[in-house]
């Protein structure tokens, strides 16, 4: 992963947006990982958009403890300089996995008015609705701020080619056009109110 | 209700935005009965887009 770096650009009213796709699982034979590469890949093609794909499995953090204590710094980094989120999470049990969770938890400040949206995956037919609705209050008390647009990746071993990752279900692309779409909205918005908007009182 | 005095922020030196306040359970250092923590306060740099979290005043 890249370690991101301040710019100069990021003064400027117009400078690109900086929005990460994190891949929520360290599963091995994962197939979010087929959905966080196609999503990188669109997220990447949107103009005035920088993005990155951030692999949990990759951040290594410890066991032994949690919470801002076990900081990443490139993690970190990369959330201080991100204006928005996508996080692609799949559905464990009705829930979300725990390494997402105990990443996640690493930073706060990063993370307050932050744009945030989700992409659940599940083997089954629901599309993950159920870690959504699980994550939202978590990501809701970090400070960040949901759109109300998701995309639900359903019975996602028939939606993507699972040796190639090829995504073999086209009508998944309307859907994400106006989710990023929302996403890159409330990003914009955010940083500006960040930057510009005191809070009064 | 009135806007507070900006900081100065620690890596460019221009004026942040304060634009959160969030309550920290956990904290104890003045610690706020009323609000069930130590409230904290986020301030981000419209040149460098640094954020700073300190204890609000």
């Amino acid at each position: 992963m890249r370690v991101p770096s301040p710019s100069d650009e990021m003064s400027e009213p117009n400078a690109p947006l900086f929005l990460p796709v994190i891949l929520g699982t360290p599963r091995q034979g994962r197939m979010s990982e087929h959905v966080a590469r196609y999503v990188h890949s669109r997220v990447s093609r949107l103009a005035g958009v920088e993005t990155e794909l951030i692999d949990v499995r990759a951040l290594q953090f410890p066991l032994d403890d949690a919470g801002e204590s076990i900081k990443n710094p490139t993690f970190s980094a990369a959330m201080m300089r991100a204006d928005g989120l996508v996080i692609v999470a799949p559905e464990y049990n009705h829930g979300y996995p725990g390494l997402l969770k105990h990443a996640l938890d690493t930073n706060l400040k990063e993370y307050i008015h932050k744009a945030v949206g989700i992409c659940g995956v599940s083997a089954g037919p629901w599309g993950g609705t159920r870690v959504v609705e699980n994550l939202l209050p978590v990501l809701r008390e970090l400070g960040l701020v949901t759109i109300f647009w998701d995309v639900n990746f359903a019975s996602v071993r028939k939606t993507f080619d699972a040796a190639t990752g090829e995504l073999l279900d086209r009508g998944y692309e309307k859907r994400l056009d106006k989710f990023l779409g929302e996403l890159v909205w409330m990003s914009k918005v955010l940083r500006h109110g960040r930057r510009q908007v005191a809070l009064s009182g | 209700m009135t806007e507070r005095a900006r900081i100065t922020c620690p890596a460019c030196g221009a004026e942040m935005n304060r634009h959160a306040e969030k309550v920290d359970s956990s904290g104890t250092d003045g610690f706020d009965s009323e609000l069930g923590g130590v409230l904290m306060e986020f301030h981000t740099c419209p040149a460098c887009g640094l954020v700073v979290e300190r204890r609000a005043e």
